[in-house]
């Protein structure tokens, strides 16, 4: 069950994800884009990782998406404006990207199935998790602070406009 | 790859299952049962009765971006809070004062977005 | 670890002077607090202590960098005092570059890879939008999209690599996956190696080595000139203590791995890069490529000899460190408002203001490599380290670029002395001219006792 389940999961999680790539539409690409998230979220269940997929589904397929789809809303794609790419540079990008590939597919494959090294009974569940980052991972979780105090920072000053309160 | 309790899941799925099913039914119901006139005045786009002009993929104001933006980010902070409030009692004060922390941290950042004005929308 | 602190809460400072008005000092507290952060420093010097379950360990390594790092960024805040003139932005600036430090801090000091990727992200983020602060100017944004783009490409692959060295030995903690490598070797699984070299891949971006350059003279250009001094300083420190912590530490047994890789990376920079700067005719541009080559000889001594060649790495950065603060402190004079940095635009500066043209010249011939200047006992330490461990045909490439180098250099010293000036004399605020003199000194200084330096680490 859980065998078929994760390949059910995994052949909807790389078609939609081929969906994103291909489609012509951007707007169709991030609504590929929201179900690739929402298979993901299923492995993560799958993985016994339950909060991990509610805050993916929360944060990625629900408030990351939106934002994706206001920059695609902020361009200007009336018209074909997509830069012609030439051959060789297509062909360079294929060459490395399937190059990638092969190493990735080469280095995973062979390996036997990972120890369960952290296999304790309900590692993804909150309590764990919340148990790992007061106690263990106390630092990292204070310094985020600091990282989204960054962005937010640097959301303000790029997207407000300066004009009207110069005179302060 | 373990083997989590699935049949825990049944609820959920059968929630997914339902909401799907119901979309899905109502727009081939609409599609079914609805009556079927083509004409241009038909498919045009209807906006209020005026006369659509143009195209719907204007460039539109940077504010709406700016909202969502810090949404996304409040989002984030919050989302780091429930771990800390399932973990609430044996975490003691010790979990309290470290969340204080980080909340505060990002209050200074929420006092200085209203400074900035950057949630102001007639500027 | 408390001078992490103190950054930290001096760019929270600045958000809170933004809500309380009090932004006529924020620039006197934090170079103050900087001040006090660097006495932190000093005063936990040999005791490498870990922090919160080994999240961050601060041996002599890692204060030598924090060092490193805050001093630049004190002569930062003097050479770009003018980039927090606008007073719209004053805070936001100051607050990220504040940020930028304090990730720059996380990187030299992590023993954990979770913080590697916090450091990382909070420089990075940082510097996309530093990067595109001139919001009018259409370079200054090309430069924030590019940087942007490609830096969450690389940030992609580093993360990519964690997760997979994770996967195979089960820790983020960087001493931890040491041990486990040198007591499980032969039965890694391959994906621990495709994962190291996707670590190599994603720091490789971040210090800027060719192949993974293409952004950086792009970047470098477009952003305003203080910001591109900040990045060839503070932010290239960084990259490179993360860099060299990493491999020196974590990869140093599977280096059979990656050193035939890594060899290849830093021959194409050392060519590449100064090749290309002989084509620029922007100073800011050649600077960036030189940065860039600058890169090759440090990979040059860290291939050497990748555990021992610390201190050699720290004085080369420093002197390029303090080297490359004058030039752009210069070229934040010469540029203006509009920038300007074309090669005509330094014609004849002698004679517009002698003071400038002595500062830079200096600068530039310490980056060449000219003795007695800090710049030339780098490269030799360099050398003679590389020399040392048998790799004589790499040196003479090695020195080969760096005669390039001279000659690019010395295209814009030429213009200094021996072309007619265009403009009238340049007037300068006598503060930059006490900074250019003290960056002299200190350049001096670093030529005339480099001991001091080297014997640190």
């Amino acid at each position: 069950m859980t065998l078929n389940l994760f390949y059910f999961l995994s052949f909807l999680a790389v078609l939609s994800a081929l969906m994103v790539v291909f489609s012509k539409n951007p707007v169709y690409s991030v609504l590929y884009l929201i179900i690739t998230f929402f298979t993901i979220a299923g492995h993560y269940i799958l993985l016994d990782a339950q909060f991990l997929a509610v805050v993916h589904v929360i944060v990625y397929a629900g408030a990351i998406m939106v934002l994706f789809l206001y920059v695609i809303m902020l361009l200007n794609l009336n018209r074909e404006s997509e830069p012609h790419k030439s051959n060789i540079l297509k062909f360079a990008a294929v060459i490395c990207a399937g190059l990638l590939l092969v190493v990735l597919v080469g280095s995973l494959k062979g390996t036997e199935a990972i120890v369960q090294q952290s296999g304790k009974a309900g590692i993804g569940y909150v309590k764990t998790l919340g148990e790992v980052m007061f106690k263990e991972f106390l630092l990292p979780f204070e310094i985020t602070s600091i990282l989204l105090l960054a962005a937010m920072v640097g959301a303000v000053m790029l997207g407000k406009s300066e004009k009207t309160n110069d005179t302060i | 790859m373990e083997n989590p309790n699935l049949a825990e899941y049944l609820p959920i799925a059968l929630m997914f299952i339902f909401a799907l099913g119901f979309v899905v039914t109502t727009m081939i119901a609409t599609h079914v049962l609805g009556p079927k006139r083509k004409s241009k005045i038909k498919l045009d786009t209807f906006e209020c009765g005026i006369e659509s002009k143009g195209n719907a993929r204007i460039p539109f104001n940077i504010k709406y971006f700016l909202v969502a933006i810090l949404f996304v980010l409040f989002d984030v902070e919050v989302i780091f809070m429930y771990p800390w409030a399932v973990n609430f009692k044996s975490l003691h004060w010790e979990g309290f004062i470290q969340m204080t922390v980080f909340i505060s941290l990002l209050l200074v950042g929420f006092f200085y977005i209203l400074k900035k004005g950057a949630l102001k929308w007639e500027e | 670890m408390n001078a992490l602190f103190v950054i930290c809460g001096l760019g929270i400072i600045s958000l809170i002077a933004e809500i309380a008005n009090f932004r006529k000092w924020l620039i006197s507290i934090i170079v103050l607090g900087l001040l006090g952060a660097a006495a932190l420093v000093v005063a936990d010097w040999n005791t490498a202590v870990a922090y919160y379950h080994d999240m961050l360990v601060f041996d002599n390594f890692s204060l030598a960098f924090t060092g490193l790092i805050i001093g630049s960024s004190l002569l930062w805040f003097w050479t770009a005092s003018d980039f927090f003139e606008a007073l719209f932005h004053k805070t936001d600036k100051s607050a990220l570059i504040l940020f930028a430090i304090a990730g720059g801090v996380l990187m030299t000091s992590f023993n954990n890879m979770a913080m590697l990727f916090l450091g990382i992200e909070i420089l990075s983020i940082s510097l996309y939008v530093l990067a595109g602060s001139r919001k009018e100017d259409l370079g200054s944004n090309e430069a924030a999209f590019k940087y942007f783009l490609m830096g969450s490409f690389a940030t992609g692959f580093l993360l990519f690599g964690i997760t997979l060295v994770y996967g195979a030995t089960g820790t983020f903690q960087i001493n931890t996956i040491a041990n486990y490598v040198l007591t499980h070797a032969g039965e890694l699984p391959s994906f621990f190696y495709a994962g190291a070299l996707l670590m190599l891949i994603g720091l490789a971006f971040k210090i800027s080595a060719v192949p993974f350059h293409f952004w950086a003279p792009d970047v470098y250009e477009g952003s305003p000139t203080a910001v591109t001094g900040f990045m060839s300083t503070v932010v290239k420190i960084a990259a490179i203590a993360s860099f060299f912590k990493i491999f020196a530490t974590c990869f140093s047994t599977i280096a059979p791995v990656w050193y035939t890789i890594l060899l290849v990376i830093m021959v194409l920079t050392l060519v590449i890069a100064n090749i290309t700067a002989v084509y620029q005719n922007s100073v800011k541009r050649m600077l960036a490529y030189s940065s860039v080559g600058h890169v090759g000889y440090i990979l040059l001594a860290f291939l050497a000899d990748h555990k021992e060649s610390d201190g050699t790495i720290f004085f080369y950065l420093a002197a390029y460190a303090v080297s490359s603060l004058a030039a752009f402190g210069a070229l934040i004079l010469v540029g203006g408002k509009e920038e300007n940095t074309l090669v005509e635009r330094f014609n004849g500066l002698f004679k517009r203001n002698p003071i400038v043209a002595v500062g830079l010249t200096i600068a530039l011939l310490s980056l060449a490599g000219i003795p007695p200047l800090p710049g030339f006992f780098g490269k030799y330490l360099v050398f003679a380290m590389a020399i040392n461990n048998g790799m004589i045909p790499y040196v003479i490439v090695a020195i080969v670029t760096s005669l390039i180098g001279v000659y690019y250099y010395f295209r814009v010293i030429i213009a200094m002395y021996f072309k007619d000036a265009v403009a009238e004399p340049l007037k300068v605020s006598t503060s930059k001219e006490v900074l250019i003199v003290v960056l002299i000194l200190i350049t001096l200084a670093l030529g005339i006792f480099p001991d001091f330096l080297i014997q640190l680490l």
